[in-house]
């Protein structure tokens, strides 16, 4: 395992002033078994994954592979929603950011599909200080759930979180490492 | 600690409580357990969210203590107290600064007219400072009444000060109660200033069509002797323009301000203009353009000394807030204080306001020809030059960027001509400076941008203080119907997640569907950033009147206080409930009734906060931007998880109303797509009629489907009754109302939470 | 769905000179108007649209156009009265098409088409004539069948012309003569009371809302549509007060709607049993004891009236819902009923009003009764405005 705790995240707000650091997650194939380790998975997509590039596709468009993979449920905040539905696909939950980290929360919240409360929350696209924020709540107030934040510019209040990754191709090869690899499971 | 007979009776004198305007309500200057219960109540529904900034606390010297997972704190605290402790921390800071404003601006009056200078608002406005009638249950006729109110927020922030030391209060619940009550505070110090300087100076109210004045860069023109007042008290600022008015010299001088105090002398005088919010602080700062720069008060960016010396500019302190380690001048006499200014380039701190205005204005006057070949913009050519090393690689400036911009890209593409991606930059910047001070490569960035910056001339209003009676008479109706959808009130500073012109926009969507719009401080400046085709800014488009589909400039942050008096007049003046020392009544009356909203999009300072914070206690919702995140602390409910009893005033009953209206009471959303549509929502309200729901819904479904797409996923928590749908949407909504299952709720046309905790005031009130 | 985006909030928009693609009417064009006609079920061909005459995307860009806009309705409760009520809809829901503005009614409409409305698809009257009909059908469930022609042709929207202003005329005319005693029903109204929860309005042909938005028809037209709103029907009862005018039945319904607060009204008067005001009303009549007159202030008066207070401080005496003796809200219009405060006396009480409100009311009473009436203009305080009145030789 490549694994070893957080110490700088990309953005300098971001720096962790405190004691629990995210566990980061060098590989793929680490990154797909956690997803695959998860029994009632959600999915949240903030609304940079419309508008970033990666490659010649939209970050959206690896986010939603990986969605699809295990069939997990998808949070559509902001205004992530009117692109899901161009792309045909309904979003399981419209919750805005702050919402849905309100209602994870709760371990008595059914959850998006009335499952029960969700043990693993991935998080894409989510403005970097703003979802920082959110995972900072969820370490402290949600024990019963491990964050995820598939993001490039990590976050060290994450349970899980990527190393900082500049170059826009390796983030490309990281995502498509990810779904190739929950392809594989 | 209940209140002793002495203190009563004390009160009632401070309130004179034998004038019989009104009957003396249950809680008359309210002490900080008085409203406690009201507190609660709000909290059962919308409870705090909290986001920790630090897993740590370094108070006191046991620390510094881990409070992650169940880990708690020497002293006892847990991480949910400890965010709550920070949040009354903070919300104190902000009404300290309000209170000690009013306290400035209220003495310096008092001083030049005298405590019996009586308090008149002209001919519209009768009911004059509804928050302070409200809270304190005094009606204040002169400034000596003015400085009671005061005294009357210092009396509480000793308590309240005192509870955040270490092994004080322990819950967070009675935390929020407690900076509840300061925000409440902060209104009552906002109110008391603002009447203040609009007595004191005579500045407009009882006109609702104030003049256009001037805003941006390109409104100054720097050839001229240039004096720029930076904060948000005016006294000095206003004391400047009396000089130059009285030396004849008020055309050859340009007076600019940034931040509130530039509004507040637009206020006092059109002839001034306003530079830009405090975004834009250091860019103007750093230009040069400035012959002398003033300071006075709040948020105003402590490295101006140091920037002021290397422009080469002269820099005068007015305020014993702010004081820079300067030596104190009052007692030296002008033309020696001239001398070692001009000779030495020495900076002072005068608190004599005229005398700093004389020393200000001559100081302008002897430098600006000096100064010419200094006060100019960096050209596009130089900035491309000064670039010349970066490659746009190690992006160091991007990692130090607090709203996450891509300088590496813009400066990298200036550096080869290209100032397009720069002059966006630009327009997101907050001015922090953090990229210049991280470059490896020590490009002014900020020099930089300026070249890339369009120096425009905008127009906005003054601001006209008050609302009036007559427009509550007016708008009441259709508010409380719900016909008229909201009142929006858009606060704060400006650190806005995207453009400087977002504000702008949410302002005109929210307007021409006929929303009341206000604005107030640095969101106000930034609103009128941004033109339409014909050149004209929303200021010009909209008509001024606190009515449906008007957009209305309140004027500077401490005129905050007009918007929240407009929604307590709504009550007490249109629905005639009595309003003194009555502030559950009030407060209840709002949050079931009163359609309005804060909306702080750039959510900076710790006033902002207070202010925020107060609006909540009032039953006012407020939707922050991103940033506002990072004050740790929101008011959410689980939506139709939550607890929606009230008791219906007809019949006395607890009804389940089960609709989550207004679903939240302080949020964040992430853009600006999603604050319209959010905002539209918090201004649903338990009582709206079936045809105002309607109108409601239908702004709400309109707004929904442009900016987000198809129809809301939560109607079915808002639709009451099938007439409520929209008729645009009807077959629309039917459909899906089937699909998941709808059932009619109830509409009550008397709501309210009175009745559903322990409250001294009795249902009865509430009916009237 | 449509064409061009459809909902209340373009409902103010205007339409510039340089920016339409086509307009219809207006005052360039000499001959235009709107007609709305119930029918017999049978007579109405459901869902019909036609365009007679040349149509938007045949008309030259910047032109202006002669149009008759004939709608026809059918419905089992729906009856001619409603006629002028359904008319007013038109003005409402094409302006709620975005890009497309429609100014004033009947002989005088003035309908703009933008630009961009236009080259978004909104090229034919028929998207317009379907979007009416979903709207009205959506909102007045009452409308079972509608058609509508849009008439270009400029002979024959001539002849609708000559033909509907014979319609307007009777209209008119019956509405002007329309008197409490000529009818069955009064309408009440309890919208207000979510803020006055005792008041009720009470509204007859002879007396409009105090709000100024509902009058008889309006309410007659509200209580077949929605049966279940906040108004409803008052059957007119014995007239039980003939001095006061005070009807058994409203009483009962009063007494019932105000949680017994109320228990009789007199419908025009100011002094016993005044007509409760909620808050909302147009302006404000209130006794002046030293002449034993009215004075009347309307709500955009700025400053003090007659006797020294202002607007705002007599609203604050009126409103609330309960009986006020001496204090009565009213809409405007109500100063042109023929029963204007009867019961006291009417106009010969009335000592003074503002010049506007004076303006108005010249439309209906005689110039020399409204001489002896005082303005702002005329004077300043109860001493002046006694001796006013003995110069009138009213005291
Ligand atoms: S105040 Fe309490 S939590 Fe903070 S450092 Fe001191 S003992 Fe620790
Ligand atoms: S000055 Fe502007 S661009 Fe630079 S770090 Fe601050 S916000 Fe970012
Ligand atoms: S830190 Fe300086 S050199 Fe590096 S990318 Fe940013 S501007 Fe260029
Ligand atoms: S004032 Fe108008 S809306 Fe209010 S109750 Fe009377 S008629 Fe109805």
């Amino acid at each position: 395992m490549a694994s070893e705790f957080m110490t700088t995240p990309y953005y300098k707000v971001n720096i962790l002033t405190g004691t629990k650091a995210a566990k980061v997650v060098s590989e793929p194939t680490e990154a797909a078994s956690i997803i695959d380790k998860a029994t009632n998975p959600l999915y949240v997509f903030g609304a940079e994954v419309i508008d970033s590039p990666v490659g010649d596709r939209l970050l959206i468009d690896y986010a939603l592979e990986i969605a699809k993979s295990r069939d997990i449920p998808i949070c559509a905040t902001a205004h992530v929603k009117k692109k899901m539905m161009e792309l045909g696909v309904r979003p399981d939950s419209t919750y805005d950011i702050i919402e849905i980290v309100h209602f994870l929360k709760d371990k008595s919240w059914a959850g998006v599909r009335g499952k029960g409360f969700h043990d693993l929350v991935l998080f894409t696209g989510v403005r970097c200080d703003l979802a920082e924020r959110g995972l900072s709540t969820l370490k402290h107030f949600a024990p019963h759930l491990k964050t995820f934040a598939i993001c490039r510019r990590s976050h060290p209040n994450a349970d899980f979180a990527l190393p900082v990754i500049p170059k826009t191709e390796k983030w490309r090869v990281y995502l498509e490492g990810v779904i190739s690899e929950l392809g594989a499971v | 600690m209940s209140k002793g007979k002495m203190r009563e009776e004390e009160i009632r004198r401070i309130i004179r409580a034998d004038d019989e305007w009104e009957p003396v309500g249950p809680t008359p200057m309210p002490n900080l357990t008085d409203l406690r219960n009201w507190d609660f109540r709000l909290l059962d529904t919308y409870e705090p969210f909290y986001a920790p900034f630090c897993d740590l606390c370094c108070l006191c010297t046991y620390g510094k203590c881990d409070l992650t997972g169940d880990k708690k704190g020497a002293c006892g605290i847990d991480i949910a107290a400890q965010q709550a402790r920070w949040i009354l921390i903070c919300s104190l800071m902000g009404t300290a600064a309000h209170g000690a404003h009013g306290r400035h601006m209220i003495e310096h009056l008092i001083e030049k007219f005298g405590e019996d200078f009586k308090i008149d608002l002209g001919s519209q406005v009768n009911v004059e400072a509804p928050i302070i009638r409200t809270v304190m249950g005094l009606k204040p006729e002169n400034l000596g009444d003015l400085r009671k109110a005061i005294e009357y927020v210092e009396r509480e922030m000793i308590h309240l000060v005192s509870a955040t030391h270490m092994g004080q209060e322990g819950s967070y619940r009675d935390f929020e109660s407690k900076a509840f009550h300061a925000g409440m505070l902060d209104h009552v110090a906002l109110e008391a200033a603002d009447i203040a300087q609009i007595v004191g100076y005579g500045l407009p109210t009882s006109i609702a069509d104030t003049a256009l004045v001037d805003l941006g860069w390109g409104a100054i023109d720097v050839k001229k002797p240039t004096i720029v007042v930076v904060g948000h008290n005016a006294v000095t600022a206003n004391a400047i323009v009396d000089y130059l008015r009285q030396h004849d010299l008020y055309d050859k001088v340009e007076v600019a301000g940034l931040c509130c105090t530039a509004l507040d002398m637009t206020r006092y005088d059109s002839g001034a203009k306003v530079i830009g919010p405090l975004s834009r602080q250091r860019f103007f700062l750093k230009a040069g353009l400035a012959d002398v720069v003033v300071t006075d008060e709040q948020c105003v960016v402590t490295d101006i000394p140091q920037m002021a010396s290397e422009a080469g500019a002269a820099m005068i302190a007015c305020s014993d807030k702010i004081c820079y380690g300067l030596q104190e001048a009052s007692a030296m006499a002008a033309d020696d204080i001239l001398k070692a200014v001009l000779e030495e380039q020495k900076q002072f701190l005068i608190l004599d306001s005229e005398k700093a205005a004389e020393v200000i204005v001559r100081a302008a006057l002897a430098l600006a020809p000096t100064r010419q070949e200094r006060k100019k913009i960096m050209t596009q050519e130089e900035a491309a030059l000064v670039s010349a090393k970066c490659r746009g690689t190690c992006e160091a400036c991007n990692r130090a960027c607090p709203n996450l911009l891509p300088v590496n890209v813009a400066i990298n593409q200036a550096r080869q001509g290209d100032f397009a991606k720069l002059g966006s930059v630009f327009l997101r910047c907050i001015g922090c400076a953090k990229c210049e001070e991280a470059c490896v490569n020590d490009i002014p960035i900020q020099k930089v941008m300026q070249a890339a910056a369009a120096s425009d001339t905008y127009k906005i209003r003054a601001g006209r203080g008050p609302i009036h009676d007559v427009e509550i008479r007016k708008v009441g109706s259709p508010i409380v119907l719900g016909t008229i959808p909201g009142v929006v009130l858009f606060a704060g500073c400006s650190n806005f997640p995207g453009d400087i012109d977002d504000v702008a926009w949410l302002a005109e969507e929210l307007a021409r569907r006929k929303y009341i719009v206000t604005l107030s401080g640095c969101a106000a400046m930034a609103a009128s950033m941004r033109k339409d085709e014909d050149g004209k800014t929303i200021y010009e488009k909209y008509i001024p009147e606190f009515d449906a589909g008007c957009i209305v400039n309140v004027g500077s942050c401490v005129s905050n206080a007009h918007v929240v008096g407009a929604a307590i007049k709504i009550a007490n003046i249109f629905a005639t409930l009595p309003n003194r020392a009555n502030f559950e009544l009030m407060a209840d009356y709002i949050l079931n009734r009163v359609g309005a909203c804060g909306v702080v999009w750039g959510p900076y300072s710790q006033k902002a906060l207070s202010i925020g914070t107060g609006a909540v206690r009032w039953g006012i919702p407020v939707v922050l931007g991103p940033h506002g995140s990072k004050y740790r602390r929101l008011f959410m409910s689980k939506k139709e998880a939550s607890d929606w009893n009230v008791i219906d005033g007809r019949t006395k009953q607890v009804v389940n109303t089960e609709e989550p209206t207004p679903e939240h009471m302080m949020l964040v959303t992430e853009t600006k797509e999603r604050a319209l549509v959010t905002i539209i929502k918090q201004c649903f309200r338990r009582n709206d009629t079936p045809p105002g729901r309607a109108i409601k819904l239908n702004s709400y479904i309109s707004a929904y489907k442009q900016v987000i797409g198809g129809l809301p996923d939560d109607l079915q928590n808002f639709v009451r009754t099938e007439k409520e749908i929209p008729i645009v949407y009807k077959r629309e909504v039917i459909a899906y109302l089937k699909e998941v299952g709808w059932k009619p709720k109830t509409v009550l046309s008397l709501p309210t939470l009175i009745g559903t905790y322990e409250t001294k005031v009795p249902i009865e009130a509430t009916i009237k | 769905m449509y064409a061009a985006d459809v909902g209340p909030q373009y409902e103010g928009e205007r339409i510039r000179k340089s920016d339409f693609h086509v307009e219809f009417g207006g005052p360039d064009v000499s001959h235009k108007g709107e007609l709305v006609t119930v029918k017999g079920l049978d007579e109405v061909e459901h869902d019909k649209i036609i365009v007679t005459g040349p149509d938007i995307k045949d008309l030259p860009e910047g032109s202006s156009n002669r149009i008759f806009i004939k709608v026809d309705v059918a419905g089992e409760v729906l009856e001619k009265d409603l006629e002028a009520v359904l008319e007013r809809r038109v003005h409402q829901y094409i302006n709620y098409i975005e890009g497309v503005f429609h100014m004033a009614q009947r002989y005088d409409i003035w309908i703009r088409i933008h630009k961009n409305a236009f080259k978004k698809g909104l090229n034919s009257l028929e998207e317009i004539g379907r979007i009416l009909i979903d709207l009205f059908t959506a909102e007045l469930p009452v409308i079972e069948k509608m058609s509508i022609e849009f008439v270009t042709d400029p002979a024959k929207v001539e002849e609708l012309l000559a033909e509907a202003i014979k319609v307007y005329k009777e209209r008119d005319a019956k509405v002007k003569g329309l008197r409490e005693e000529d009818v069955e029903e009064f309408y009440g109204c309890v919208l207000c009371q979510s803020f006055a929860p005792t008041h009720v309005c009470v509204i007859t042909p002879e007396r409009i809302s105090l709000c100024g938005a509902i009058n008889w028809f309006d309410g007659r037209a509200a209580t077949k549509v929605d049966p279940e709103g906040a108004q409803f029907a008052i059957p007119k009862g014995n007239l039980v007060d003939e001095e006061g005018i005070g009807y058994d039945t409203v009483n009962q319904v009063v007494t019932e709607r105000s949680m017994g607060e109320t228990t009789q009204f007199s419908l025009h008067s100011a002094l016993s049993f005044p007509h409760t005001s909620c808050g909302c009303f147009e302006a404000i009549v209130f006794y002046i004891p030293e002449v034993d007159g009215f004075g009347i202030v309307s709500r955009d008066f700025v400053g003090s009236t007659v006797i020294g207070d202002p607007f705002s401080t007599l609203a604050g005496m009126a409103s609330g819902g309960k009986q006020n003796e001496g204090y009565l809200g009213i809409g405007v219009q109500y100063l042109l009923s023929p029963k204007f405060l009867i019961a006291d006396g009417g106009y010969s009480r009335v000592a003074w009003m503002t010049s506007t409100l004076k303006e108005l009311a010249s439309e209906e009473v005689p110039e020399d009764l409204l001489a002896k009436i005082a303005t702002e203009k005329d004077v300043q305080n109860v001493d002046e405005l006694t001796e006013f009145m003995q110069n009138a030789g009213r005291l």
